[in-house]
């Protein structure tokens, strides 16, 4: 498995092939915590989110929010205590840059933390981890007590004024809790399920305090961005999408693996066939989730000689998006009829069951393609499985709903033949004749 | 503050409403349907059903109206294709694993889930799916649960939660596997049924009515509460003369409670057509012989003549009438006229647990509604256990501490349950209530009455500080622990603090029955003799007595035998009680669901009671009996066999129900609070005298308990109306969990008689 940068110096990754990487030791001997050094001595938390806005970092987690505006929201003057949790809920398939990130270089985490802690004068953090990460868990700790130890977490860090503790904490293993605000609520101890919005985290998060809830990722952009300037950070990248991102690249290619690519990288087919080594066994590309399962799946022919750029504008421009960066590659022994009523199995097993159209809808979706799958499909059920996603995206109560929706939608559009094949009864050994799927 | 107008407009229509109003409530208030399950005003925002989604412009997706407050020129559109498509579908999802089993389902004909199906009608059913199966279960003797039926619109967790702060019911499992269900699969909790009030499918049933009737054979009658002092509205639902159920639903009642009851007023209406009923009059022709059943006639003559016999010989103050606060204001009227005209007694009085009697000579503030309660700002509660007693005040309580941000103080000697809901809670010795207010009244005297309480004098300055420095509405609240001195200070509190600007004190006293405030407001507390004296005097200067119900458990205590020592006692009953044990005659009197009448609750609100079935075998109401008798000894009443006639008379007697009559309280909506004389100012330093030496003689011993009284030790009490309802008797005995759940608990564990027998006989 591949872990490195390319395309430009490894910043994310910088580290992650060195040995002892999780130590404080080679954390420091690389550059480690001379970022929250410059911040705690030299910048004020104003200035520290400017240069997160300068930036141009948008939020590594999915929906690609900018970072400075979101520690921008959050009210200077309130009374109540603010906090900076880490999103480590890694639970989008295809999707584990996090894992590694936290597995080899912990505290790059825990001083982009730190730094965030700093510039929105929070005095408590929380790490939380999926269910299925408990060994993070570990490491974590063991990274944060070293940091206690070197003066670099708890109280008067550095020397200084500013104390922070860190503290880590596990869910039950549940897709939804990647969600902020159901994060906040199973943070809390409650039943992980979204909270209404507004308000939002920033203005009433964990216990009703203002919070700012950041992926893994994006903290540990943070140190970089202070050590180089938001700017120059910035430049790695795209105007609108700053510096690196960390891909994590799976499927029917020869070298998997976490890749760190600038934003902007100019071209997906190369990075397929070039940098991670083509598709195994001579075959051909047919498919790519770009970005996690929850976004449109891209046909090889959206790919192949369109030069499609890695960010956040290009692919949205390609017909997709980056989401987590979860990149699934695919070729053509896959069926993506199969490949979508797999993920509809995932959506409907983590649908927390909330809202109406999430936990009835994925539930029929499924119910569909099993029978499909049984060899029982009817003509017009690509129709039906169309307008049950129609009746879901939009409505319902998170993003969980939309993003079980989106890959079937393009699946549908795009795969329109592997559909199909599922689709046509046999009557009298004779296809039917009638049409299964919509004119698209 | 009046709210800031904006304008809204809504399907192209110019509307004013107040900045910040919810778009839901908005539209819904300038006609415009819009649907949802999971909205239910004053619990928190759900937002999961989807239904009520709109279009707003400027909006990227479609928003559910009900987390949307209106902002000035917010355009909205309520009926269009794409928002009907949406709403279908929803309907279409809620239906997908639904068992359409509307015709054997309980809330059929009821069901808001059925209804909204059949308003929109044409709905194709596109899932040819398995549906996903659960069994239906009990969750307690009183709750039963269909899970298949649940659209998940959490009304019920949530009231449990928000109303009762039980938090029994939660949801468990997630997705299309999320189910309604307990914590360790039974559900011990107050049993208030409230979750199946606001059910909108027939998801959580009531397990007493099931399968019982269907809600469209049932005839309604709007009523008042036969139980607590809080006088709840609620519809008897009843069917071939029969009770079948008691529900609050708001399409049937709109009453001061919403769709709140408790266990009591939702599910111990089946002693109203209990076998046990007294069918007949009884006359015991000789001491200690037997009851022995008669006609109406003769037993009238039969008591009319003992009762001269005893005038004669004796004269009127030999004879003691005895009302009751469970019975209506026309029957205690009655008795009030009989003892006065009939007999010339002041030997009357009420068998009430305690007297209120010196708090309204003193009032020296309005009486709190409960509507005040819920947008109070500051409450203060001494003694009592509203979440037990009086459970709408509770309810109040907690909604204004929960959604109003009231500060709530408690002064009680046991942790009670609604303790975690305050924000100060004194724990004091027992029995030293009475110090508690002198604290308050005088300052001076804080010291001695911390010492007696054995509390620190800083948490009584505290409280003083609190309600020196409140804004808004300061309800005080007390229980009966109160001496007379202790409620006439209380009474006077206002002056104590003085006047201030913006804030107002209101009295809520916290009586245990339904018609306590009845019984002083018509004077017959005020009688010459209070329960226990009247017991003291039977024998001696007592030579008959008169009893309209029953005589408390409290009050026979080691009075047992006093009944016994009467020439001729009466008594007017429903039940077999200890008191009609040494009864010469008992009548069989009707219950709450057979008679017209009306009840005064703790807000002083004079309710109706309507007759909803005939009465049972020979019953006949209270007052009528009252007058039957009276006209046997010779005075017309007058009453002219109706009511609304004693009501009139009533009040025309009665100063604070000057002016009323059955047609003004009609409405329940809209109750009508009975005008008690406010005193104003009195001078209590007599009474405060009197407290300060009462306290100064208060015993420092007294053990405090730590314990919290556990769920329903109040509620769950047999009493002879409880103990004719088997679900009470398992609660009663600790509600153990069946061996199966799928079959009700009344079939698998073995009911004690002996304990009923035991409670019947209770009075309370």
């Amino acid at each position: 498995m591949f872990i490195g940068a390319i395309g430009c110096e490894p910043l994310q990754l910088r580290r992650v092939n060195l040995e002892n990487s999780r130590s404080i030791e080679t954390y420091r001997k690389n550059g480690g915590y001379e970022a929250l050094r410059k911040v705690l001595d030299r910048m004020s938390p104003d200035v520290v989110i400017g240069e997160v806005k300068k930036s141009a970092l948008r939020g590594r987690g999915g929906a690609g929010f900018p970072t400075g505006m979101k520690w921008g929201f959050v009210p200077k003057d309130s009374p109540k205590p603010k906090y900076v949790v880490c999103n480590a809920d890694e639970s989008e398939p295809g999707t584990f840059k996090d894992r590694y990130l936290m597995e080899r270089d912990p505290h790059m985490l825990i001083e982009g933390m730190l730094i965030a802690a700093y510039a929105l004068g929070s005095k408590a953090t929380y790490i939380y981890t999926r269910g299925e990460y408990r060994y993070l868990i570990e490491i974590m700790d063991r990274a944060i007590e070293e940091a206690r130890a070197a003066g670099l977490a708890g109280d008067k860090i550095l020397g200084t004024e500013f104390s922070c503790e860190i503290y880590t904490h596990t869910g039950a293993g549940a897709y939804i809790c990647g969600e902020e605000t159901a994060l906040l609520n199973s943070l809390e101890g409650l039943r992980g399920h979204p909270r209404m919005k507004p308000p939002f985290p920033a203005v009433a998060g964990l216990y009703g305090c203002p919070t700012v809830v950041n992926n893994v990722e994006t903290l540990t952009a943070v140190p970089d961005i202070i050590k180089m300037g938001g700017e120059a950070w910035q430049k790695l990248g795209t105007e609108k999408s700053g510096g690196t991102k960390v891909w994590s690249v799976s499927g029917h290619v020869n070298r998997p693996g976490v890749y760190e690519l600038p934003m902007g990288y100019e071209d997906m087919e190369k990075f397929i066939m070039e940098d991670c080594g083509g598709i195994p066994n001579g075959r051909q590309l047919k498919a790519v989730i770009p970005g996690g399962s929850s976004v449109y799946i891209m046909p090889a022919s959206d790919i192949v000689g369109k030069k499609v750029k890695m960010d956040y504008e290009g692919l949205v421009a390609a017909g997709s998006m980056v989401g987590s960066g979860g990149f699934i590659v695919m070729d053509d022994t896959v069926d993506i009829f199969e490949s979508t009523k797999n993920l509809t199995e995932f959506y409907k097993h983590e649908s927390c069951g909330w809202c109406t159209p999430c936990r009835e809808g994925t539930d029929w979706l499924v119910k569909v393609f099993k029978r499909i799958a049984r060899g029982e499909g009817r003509p017009d059920d690509a129709q039906l499985l169309l307008d049950i996603v129609d009746n879901i995206e939009g409505k319902s109560f998170c993003p969980l709903g939309d993003a079980a929706s989106w890959p079937i939608q393009s699946a549908i559009k795009k795969f329109p033949e592997d559909f199909k094949r599922h689709l046509l009864p046999l009557t009298n050994g004779k296809e039917s004749g009638k049409e299964g799927l919509p004119t698209i | 503050m009046p709210a800031e107008l904006i304008k809204v407009t809504i399907n192209g229509q110019e509307f004013e409403t107040d900045k910040g109003a919810r778009l839901i409530d908005v539209c819904r208030e300038k006609g415009f349907a819009i649907p949802s399950f999971c909205y239910y005003a004053d619990l928190a925002l759900q937002a999961s059903c989807r239904m009520c989604l709109v279009r707003i412009e400027k909006m990227p997706k479609l928003q559910t109206s009900c987390t949307i407050t209106c902002t000035d020129g917010m355009i909205v559109t309520t009926e269009s294709e794409e928002i009907e498509k949406a709403q279908r579908g929803m309907v279409e999802f809620l239906l997908a694993n639904h068992p359409l089993d509307c015709p054997v389902c309980d809330r059929g004909g009821e069901c808001e889930l059925q209804e909204m199906v059949f308003d929109w009608g044409g709905l194709e059913e596109r899932f040819t799916e398995k549906k996903n199966y659960a069994p239906e279960k009990f969750l307690s003797p009183i709750v039963a649960n269909d899970p298949q039926r649940c659209i998940l619109c959490k009304r019920c967790t949530r009231v449990c939660d928000e109303w009762m702060g039980e938090d029994a019911i939660e949801a468990g499992g997630r997705g299309s596997h999320t189910v309604i269900g307990t914590y360790g699969g039974w559900l011990n909790c107050s049993q208030c049924g409230n979750c199946i009030e606001v059910c909108p499918t027939g998801t959580l049933l009531d397990a007493t009515y099931r399968h019982q009737t269907r809600p469209w054979e049932l005839s309604r009658t709007i009523s008042t509460c036969t139980f607590c002092s809080d006088g709840c509205q609620l519809s008897v639902g009843s069917r071939g003369g029969e009770v079948m159920r008691v529900v609050a639903r708001d399409r049937y009642v709109n009453g001061l409670n919403g769709e709140f009851l408790c266990i009591k007023g939702r599910f111990a209406h089946p002693f109203v057509n209990h076998e046990e009923r007294l069918r007949t009059p009884l006359i015991r022709y000789k001491k200690g012989g037997k009851l022995i059943p008669a006609t109406w006639d003769e037993a009238i003559r039969y008591t009319a003549a003992k009762l001269r016999a005893v005038l004669d010989a004796h004269g009127g103050e030999s004879v003691g009438v005895v009302g009751s606060p469970r019975l209506t204001n026309e029957a205690n009227y009655a008795l009030l006229k009989f003892a006065r005209e009939v007999v010339g007694t002041n030997n009357y009085t009420a068998t009430e647990a305690f007297s209120l009697v010196p708090f309204f000579e003193n009032l020296g503030a309005p009486l709190a509604t409960h509507k005040d309660i819920r947008h109070a700002k500051t409450i203060l509660l001494i003694g009592g256990e509203p979440e037990e007693l009086q459970p709408l005040t509770g309810r109040q309580i907690r909604q204004a501490v929960r959604n109003g941000g009231a500060k709530l103080v408690i002064i009680n000697s046991v942790p009670i349950r609604l303790k975690h809901a305050a924000s100060q809670f004194i724990q004091i010795r027992p029995g030293t209530e009475d110090a508690a207010v002198l604290a308050l009244a005088s300052k001076d005297d804080a010291g001695v009455a911390a010492r007696k309480l054995n509390v620190e004098a800083g948490a009584l300055e505290q409280v003083r500080q609190h309600l020196n420095d409140a804004q808004g509405d300061v309800i005080v609240m007390f229980g009966g622990e109160l001496g007379a001195e202790a409620q006439s200070l209380l009474a006077q509190l206002s002056f104590t603090f003085g006047e201030k600007e913006g804030r107002r004190f209101l009295l809520h006293p916290l009586p245990l029955f339904n018609n306590s405030l009845g019984v002083h407001d018509l004077g017959l507390m005020g009688g010459a003799l209070n329960p226990l004296e009247i017991l003291d005097a039977a024998g001696a200067q007592l030579r008959a007595m008169y009893v309209a119900g029953s005589f408390l458990r409290t009050h026979l205590e080691g009075r047992e035998d006093a009944l016994s020592k009467l020439d001729f006692l009466v008594v007017q009953e429903l039940f077999q009680t200890a008191t009609t044990e040494h009864a010469d005659v008992v009548f069989p009197a009707a219950s709450f669901a057979e008679v017209d009448g009306t009840y005064t609750n703790n807000d002083g609100f004079v309710q109706r009671v309507r007759q909803s079935i005939p009465p049972i075998h020979q019953s006949k109401p209270d007052w009528m009996i009252t007058a039957m008798l009276a006209d046997a000894l010779g005075t017309d009443f007058g009453f002219q066999m109706s009511s609304s006639a004693v009501f009139l008379e009533l009040a025309k007697q009665i100063p604070a129900y000057e002016g009323l009559r059955y047609p003004l309280l009609k409405d329940e909506s809209n109750p009508v609070q009975a005008r008690h004389a406010l005193v104003g100012q009195r001078d209590v330093s007599a009474q405060l005298v009197e407290l300060r030496s009462l306290v100064e003689g208060i015993e420092e011993t007294g053990e405090t308990t730590t314990q919290t009284p556990p769920v329903g030790h109040e509620l769950f009490k047999l009493g002879t109306l409880t103990s004719k309802v088997p679900q009470f008797h398992l609660l009663a005995a600790g509600n153990p969990e069946p061996e199966s759940v799928l079959i009700s608990p009344l079939y698998q564990i073995t009911i004690d008689p002996a304990l009923r027998d035991e409670a019947a006989v209770a009075g309370d």
